[in-house]
């Protein structure tokens, strides 16, 4: 190992030529292309590629099966003018409002509650706690929108706990039981980050509040919520952002119905791009998704980089 | 009460031996007690209805006459055994491949490129580096439709090609969860290596990878649950129905005319272990301070 670090060292560049670089101007190493070119051939060929060819398919009459499923063609603003008119989009994109906002709205709620309560609890009841919440959140999407079925359709644990064996809840709210769902599915990230962000306040803050005399609401405004608002616009993008895209979960508890009434965008562009066969049409649906989502994104682009 | 306590204060300012200055610090840890109770019991509330959904699971499926509903159980192993034979055991050896596979391509691919805009000079690295944090955010897998259009005229609607299309949905938050990690290592030991003429290959192996090892080993473990539980990725891009992963097999399962709850539920359950151990691997790791980006689930 020495030996060959000492030859190594030999047999370098002459130093004349270490002398003759400058060191005014940046110097690139062409190593860092060989290192960045896997992640961003990947990237370009399989999210920037695929994003500018949805913009042109959304504007092409291509279907899955039939004469224009081989040879396509340019239709321009024709599918636009159909997606303006289409109810069924257009309550497809109220329903995932509702769905996103409800979603939000419970997990940054029930986040912070659990996050702050568990603090001052026992560490037993941390663990099991924190346990169940946590692994409802890692259990994967398949799996908990089944165990969701099971425990809202006819003599489910939910109708028997609550004294209703018969009730199918599901079919009664289906709009509410999904979005019960997904806020159960992505609480327990928001517990932990929220958590997370609790501990790093400083007890000092709070321990002078108290000698002030300031009531736990007043602690709540003036402090913990000013110093938690970084973490808690990162969390409402993010579970803006999953929630936006959380097919799994609705697909196997209502496949987007009854009716449409839990028709969310990425089922309805799955709906009629595979089962409709309007590849394009749904291409165009998914290109709202893209729309909406980069509106998040950016936001938590600016949320990100602003804490670093 | 508070008759009572203003009958002991004006006994303590007459007889001082007789009443100690107990009252009000009793009243203290009352309050402390009421206020500790209330809290485990919201707490229990809270933990029973997050609780309530995941019972069907576990008691479906060591019933060997489980249906929709929630009952007791007829005590009995057999769905497990059931559901562990043929094209359901090969489902799960399809997700086996399809994770490792899609976290090897984005661990080694986003270690390069992690060290890359971690250390070096580039040009335009704040850009990239924000186009990385835009795509960690944003759910690649809404980009489906395009990419089955695109793969459906190469002939790529298989196994493969798909744990490729599924590493890129991970890639970008384990690019920036890599970098993160290797910003915290020293340069140091780099430089030490570097005078010693270490290629860049081998100040990776030797020093950087070894060190930030607790955040590549997160950023791979996120990579393997988030392709191991994606669901519309493989039911688009996966056509022949022999190379499809569990997810698929539950719910082909579910759409079976006549469906054998119990095994449902067993066959779930086992699913679900290796992201049960993969989540208590990485809290460990994640102990010292949980990064904040995005966890993506397809």
């Amino acid at each position: 190992m020495v030996s060959t670090a000492v030859v190594d060292t030999v047999t370098g560049p002459p130093l004349q030529e270490l002398w003759k670089t400058r060191h005014d101007k940046t110097r690139y190493q062409w190593s860092s292309l060989g290192l960045l070119t896997p992640t961003f051939a990947l990237l370009i060929f399989l999210f920037l590629v695929p994003m500018g060819f949805a913009i042109y398919l959304g504007l092409t009459n291509l279907t899955l099966i039939g004469p224009t499923a081989v040879h396509s063609s340019f239709t321009g603003t024709a599918n636009l003018i159909r997606l303006k008119g289409d109810t069924t989009f257009w309550s497809s994109l109220w329903v995932t409002g509702i769905f996103i906002v409800g979603s939000i709205v419970g997990v940054v709620v029930l986040g912070y509650t659990l996050a702050s309560l568990l603090m001052r609890a026992t560490p037993w009841m941390r663990v099991v706690v924190g346990g169940i919440v946590v692994i409802s959140w890692m259990m994967p999407a398949v799996t908990a929108g089944m165990t969701w079925y099971a425990s809202t359709t006819g003599n489910g644990t939910f109708g028997t706990l609550f004294g209703h064996p018969n009730a199918n809840l599901l079919d009664a709210q289906p709009l509410l039981v999904v979005t019960l769902a997904s806020i159960w599915s992505m609480t327990g990230f928001s517990m932990l980050v929220m958590g997370a962000a609790l501990r790093n306040i400083p007890s000092e803050a709070i321990e002078a509040a108290i000698v002030e005399n300031a009531s736990t609401w007043q602690r709540f405004r003036m402090i913990v919520l000013p110093l938690l608002r970084p973490t808690m616009t990162a969390i409402v993008l993010l579970t803006g952002l999953l929630a936006l895209a959380n097919f799994a979960l609705i697909y196997i508890m209502t496949q987007g119905g009854p009716g449409n009434s839990t028709n969310i965008l990425p089922l309805y562009s799955y709906q009629q791009a595979f089962t409709f066969n309007n590849l394009a049409y749904g291409a165009l649906i998914g290109n709202v998704m893209v729309l909406i989502a980069t509106v998040f994104g950016v936001f938590y682009v600016r949320i990100t980089t602003r804490r670093i | 009460m508070t008759h009572n306590d203003s009958a002991s204060t004006s006994q303590v300012t007459t007889t001082v031996v007789d009443e100690p200055i107990r009252p009000p610090e009793n009243r203290q840890t009352q309050r402390t007690l009421v206020r500790s109770l209330t809290l485990h019991t919201i707490l229990a509330g809270l933990g029973i209805l997050f609780l309530a959904p995941m019972l069907w699971l576990f008691l479906a499926s060591i019933d060997s006459h489980a249906s929709w509903g929630i009952e007791w159980p007829h005590f009995s192993l057999i769905n497990f055994r059931h559901v562990l034979t043929g094209s359901l055991l090969h489902s799960l050896w399809n997700s086996v491949v399809l994770a490792f596979i899609s976290t090897t391509i984005a661990s080694v691919a986003g270690v390069f490129a992690a060290y890359a805009l971690s250390r070096r000079r580039i040009p335009f690295k704040g850009p990239l580096i924000l186009f990385i944090i835009f795509s960690s955010g944003v759910p690649l897998a809404i980009m489906v439709i395009p990419v089955y259009e695109i793969f459906s005229r190469f002939g790529f609607l298989s196994i493969l090609p798909t744990a490729v299309f599924l590493s890129v949905t991970s890639l970008p938050f384990e690019v920036y969860l890599m970098k993160n990690f290797i910003d915290a290592v020293p340069t140091d030991l780099e430089e030490a290596a570097r005078m010693e003429r270490a290629s860049t290959l081998q100040v990776l192996r030797r020093v950087v990878i070894p060190l930030a090892l607790p955040g590549i080993a997160a950023a791979a473990i996120f990579g393997f649950v988030n392709a191991w539980g994606s669901f519309v990725v493989p039911l688009i891009l996966i056509s022949p129905a022999n190379q499809q992963p569990a997810p698929i097999a539950i719910y082909t399962f579910l759409t079976l005319p006549k469906a054998q709850f119990g095994n449902i539920a067993a066959y779930s359950l086992i699913f679900c272990v290796p992201v049960f151990i993969l989540y208590a691997v990485s809290s460990r790791l994640f102990r010292e301070g949980f990064v904040l980006g995005g966890g993506v689930k397809g």
